[in-house]
């Protein structure tokens, strides 16, 4: 089954170029058929143990094999769920038939390079995946039509360069120190205390701290979000940037920190810092979908914060956090984009009231912000609450208040984007805004439910996910 | 209209039973905590009246058995349930009768949809926090009251309304996010979230000071009392759920509830607690003398009273904290008598400035006579039912022999009386200014009116409630009553 959700988007890419030019708007619905087909894939039992052996014959000539668990699920559900919305997304805003066209592949090609991540064991392939997601992502980003999208997509795309330096460096030392880039070669090696194997650990993660936007490496992230398309920021901030940097490090903290303290300090001290820094960049923005960017660098701070607290929980809470947030966020771009297509304006100064004229986005966006920001009885409640629990178990105290207490910074920005949008009078100037289509409320209303559901169902939900096993 | 009602009645009650089910069920699927002992979520859920569900039941019938359920409960259980009997005892009839006000009130304008799910969402709230037993969804309750007045002080859509109202949610979620912590804390102590397996632990001052930012900022005291006059930008009925009958009880309630009921109530804290609410009561007693907004002296003079509730609490005798909960209850309907009446003469005279009002009594004599009638009970006038409880919990500061205290709070009644007759004289009294509005509602009218009638009720027959609340009070503090 894994070598499935490697080979069919693989495949599918491929063979969409088969297609003959007028069949090509089917393009975008066959890309989410295979996305439903992933979703549907996280919740077959033990699909980690089905496997067909298709990659047995690459596998050992390149000598990388793939195993599944609950985490790899997580982000095949994460990736299945946000896939499709960014794809409904993209067939309502994007214009040109050989736009979607073009988006639908590059999608399928970054959900290759995801689920690799999502189910390697060694951290050069790991690279390799990553690598692959980030190529598709930077032309996603360039294939944009706005003023700033070459900004956008030069900062990621230099900024990765360096990533892509400092993991290859960190290989290296690793084949010097350990004499192997298995996850658990690295292991061993940093439980042995070898300098240099740590010198190399402490350069995979800055890498991954530049994939996932930590500060003080979070320069490109706000750039990139804000000048891609619609649909390529909803993709983006659901996973892109989440699969390639967060979870890559949410793996190594499993698998390999294993709770040694160095790695751990690590981790909290750079989760903290970019919660923090994060929520004040975010509160002063008025651009909307640069406020969701920065307040992401702030939430997937609050991933790694909890990589650094008690383990087994900490890892619970990430993983939960990392759904939660991969589908408010995702979202709330959606919002954005019903807002953009009806106004032409991102500027939230130039917007007001606008909760009279859509108030289904309106509503659906009070979902996604009030869950993020963390308040009960919604999903997001739950996973901080885990996080702090996961840093009080560990003895963290100031940084479990740290986490609670950057949460008013957060209610405090989303409120700010609520009353400054969808209340307060409603203005003259956008009185012909109507609803968005339904074809862009689909995905928004489907999200916000998923939200609700789980928070308000969330010990089921726990006893789930503790039964596959994070 | 009267589907409306039938709604709100409905859906509030399905509230609390959808939470209750959640909980039972989450109780049995966890399996006693195997891995997460926080899971344990122990409410009173009865697995029985889950199974009759399964067999399908009609929403009336559910509702019914919610109700049946809960108050076999009360037989059956703890204390601390007990003691909820009275916050929702004052807050359900007053919310109820505030809910009927708001037919009118609101019916001109927007957003009502918004309006009643709201309202309905935030009493369901209070009924889930009122009978929760864990203090995660202590918290998770809490914070549902805060986001439904988050909107519904919102509910005007001015620039300085929606600003107000996040200033509320802010302020609230501030203290919610404290106590929070606070909770981490005394998991990290006992290991549990649970309240009856927390019961007789000795909290540090540190963890319980925690816990006091939180009560405190949601009840209004000082320092965090600032949002709550502020938030008078809330339509009347609004103003008078929030911060008359529920919202600002709910911090008191749970006082009560953790201190007096769970953990060891000790001297210094004890003291803390009751010199921050006599200068609460002391200096919002002053801004309701010098305000001109009505709705704002009206607000201070909640903020002022609840400094009493405290008082009464932090005595630390079964007299006192019988008055308390008296108070409450009493508190409760005389003020949302008086938020109603200022929504009235809001309404109808087009301002709240009482420099611009004036011999209202001439056009409005329903609504001036309930309102004294409510004032009465507020300043604690025999015999009107807020008497009892103020004399109740001044009585117990000074059979705690804390005679300066006692004597903090008397010049605190003294003040009561005094901005509440200058409001009523400025308002209904003298010279009128302007238009001589009419009382345009009956409807309206005639809530302000029964809230009146139950506050006079609840003085001449004071015996009922205060058998109530000595029975909760009895059990609260493991006395044999």
């Amino acid at each position: 089954m894994s070598d499935l959700l490697l080979l069919v988007p693989f495949v599918a890419v491929v063979l969409l170029y088969l297609l003959p030019k007028r069949a090509r708007t089917a393009g975008l619905w066959i890309a989410f058929g295979i996305l439903a087909l992933e979703t549907a894939a996280a919740f077959i039992d033990r699909f980690a143990t089905i496997d067909f052996g298709l990659l047995a014959p690459l596998g050992k000539l390149l000598g990388f094999h793939l195993a599944t668990d609950g985490l790899s699920e997580l982000v095949i559900l994460c990736t299945g769920l946000v896939g499709m919305a960014a794809l409904l997304v993209a067939r309502r805003t994007l214009e040109d038939e050989n736009e979607k066209f073009l988006f639908a592949n590059l999608v399928l090609v970054a959900v290759v390079g995801i689920n690799g991540i999502a189910m390697v064991r060694d951290l050069f392939s790991l690279y390799v995946f990553v690598e692959v997601t980030a190529v598709a992502t930077f032309i996603l980003i360039a294939a944009g039509r706005g003023d700033h999208v070459f900004e956008g997509a030069w900062k990621y795309i230099f900024l990765s360069v360096v990533a892509s330096v400092l993991m290859l460096t960190s290989l290296g030392f690793f084949l010097l120190s350990t004499g192997g880039i298995t996850l658990d070669a690295a292991r061993t090696g940093l439980a042995a205390n070898a300098p240099l194997a740590w010198i190399a650990m402490a350069l995979f993660l800055c890498g991954l701290f530049v994939k996932g936007a930590m500060v003080p490496f979070h320069g490109w992230l706000a750039d990139a979000y804000t000048a891609a398309p619609a649909p390529v920021s909803v993709f983006m901030a659901g996973i892109v940037t989440k699969a390639s940097g967060i979870f890559a490090l949410m793996r190594i903290a499993q698998s390999t920190l294993g709770g040694a303290t160095p790695g751990r300090e690590i981790l909290l001290v750079v989760g903290a810092v970019t919660i923090v820094v994060g929520a004040f960049l975010s509160l002063t923005q008025t651009n909307f979908k640069r406020m969701l960017a920065y307040s992401s660098i702030s939430q997937m701070g609050y991933i790694v914060l909890a990589l650094g607290g008690d383990l087994r929980l900490g890892i619970l809470a990430a993983g939960l956090h990392f759904f939660n947030h991969a589908i408010s966020k995702s979202q709330l771009f959606a919002n954005a984009a019903a807002i953009e297509k009806q106004l032409g304006t991102l500027d939230m100064d130039e917007m007001g009231g606008l909760g009279a004229r859509m108030p289904v986005t309106a509503g659906t966006s009070a979902v996604a912000s009030l869950s993020i920001a963390g308040l009960p009885p919604l999903a997001g409640f739950w996973s901080k609450l885990l996080i702090v629990l996961a840093l009080w178990n560990a003895k963290e105290y100031a940084f479990a208040a740290v986490a609670i207490l950057a949460s008013l910074v957060t209610l405090a920005y989303f409120l700010s984007l609520q009353r400054r949008v969808f209340f307060g009078k409603p203005l003259e100037k956008w009185a012909g805004a109507r609803e968005a289509s339904v074809g862009l409320l689909v995905p928004a209303v489907a999200l916000a439910l998923i939200t609700i559901a789980l928070g308000v169902g969330f010990p089921f939900a726990l006893k789930i996910l503790m039964g596959g096993g994070a | 209209m009267a589907d409306r009602r039938a709604i709100a009645t409905a859906a509030r009650l399905y509230f609390v039973y959808a939470t209750r089910i959640v909980d039972a069920r989450a109780a049995r699927s966890t399996g006693r905590g195997r891995e997460l002992p926080f899971l344990r979520l122990r409410f009173p859920g009865d697995p029985a009246i889950i199974r009759r569900r399964a067999k399908g039941a009609s929403l009336g019938r559910v509702g019914r058995r919610a109700v049946d359920g809960v108050w076999k409960e009360h037989e059956r259980r703890n204390c601390a349930s007990r003691g909820g009997v009275c916050p929702p005892g004052g807050g359900v009839p007053t919310g109820a009768v505030i809910i009927l006000f708001s037919f009118d009130y609101i019916a001109h304008y927007e957003n009502q949809n918004e309006y009643y799910t709201m309202a309905v969402v935030f009493l369901g709230a209070m009924m889930g926090l009122v009978f929760s037993s864990n203090l995660v969804y202590l918290y998770v309750f809490w914070e549902i009251t805060g986001i439904a007045s988050w909107r519904l002080i919102g509910f005007y859509r001015g620039k300085t309304d929606v600003l107000k109202a996040d200033k509320a949610f802010l302020m609230t979620a501030l203290g919610a996010l404290v106590m929070l912590i606070g909770i981490l804390a005394i998991h990290g102590l006992t290991g549990t979230f649970d309240l009856g397996a927390m019961k007789g632990t000795a909290l540090p001052l540190g963890i319980s000071a925690l816990l006091l930012v939180g009560l405190l900022s949601k009840s209004a005291t000082l320092p965090f009392q600032t949002w709550l006059p502020d938030a008078g930008v809330a339509p009347s009925p609004v103003t008078a759920l929030l911060h008359a009958a529920v919202l600002v009880k709910i911090g008191v309630y749970v006082f009560a509830r953790l201190f007096l009921s769970t953990f060891v109530f000790d001297e210094a804290l004890r003291t803390i607690v009751a010199s921050i609410a006599g200068a609460s009561a002391l200096v919002s007693a002053g801004a309701a003398l010098v305000e001109t907004d009505f709705k704002r002296i009206v607000a201070y003079s909640t903020v002022s009273q609840i400094g009493f509730i405290f008082l009464g609490l932090a005595m630390g005798n079964a007299l006192g904290a019988a008055g308390a909960l008296l108070y409450i209850l009493m508190h409760g309907l005389a003020k949302a008598g008086l938020f109603l009446s200022a929504g009235i003469v809001e309404q109808n005279a087009g301002t709240k400035e009482i420099t611009k009002l004036g011999g209202l009594m001439r056009s409005m004599p329903w609504t001036a006579v309930a309102f004294l009638l409510c004032a009465f009970s507020v300043m604690g006038i025999p015999p009107f039912g807020g008497f009892f409880s103020k004399y109740m919990v001044i009585s117990a500061a000074v059979k705690a022999d804390e005679m300066v205290f006692g004597a903090v709070f008397l010049a605190g009644a003294l003040l009561t009386i005094l901005y509440l007759f200058r409001l009523f004289t400025k308002v209904f009294l003298g010279e009128p200014h302007g238009v001589l509005a009419p009382e345009k509602s009956r409807l309206m009218v005639a809530c302000v009116v029964l809230l009146a009638a139950l506050s006079l009720v609840g003085g001449l027959a004071v015996g009922w409630p205060s058998e109530l609340a000595r029975v909760a009070i009895s059990q609260m503090l493991g006395v044999a009553g």
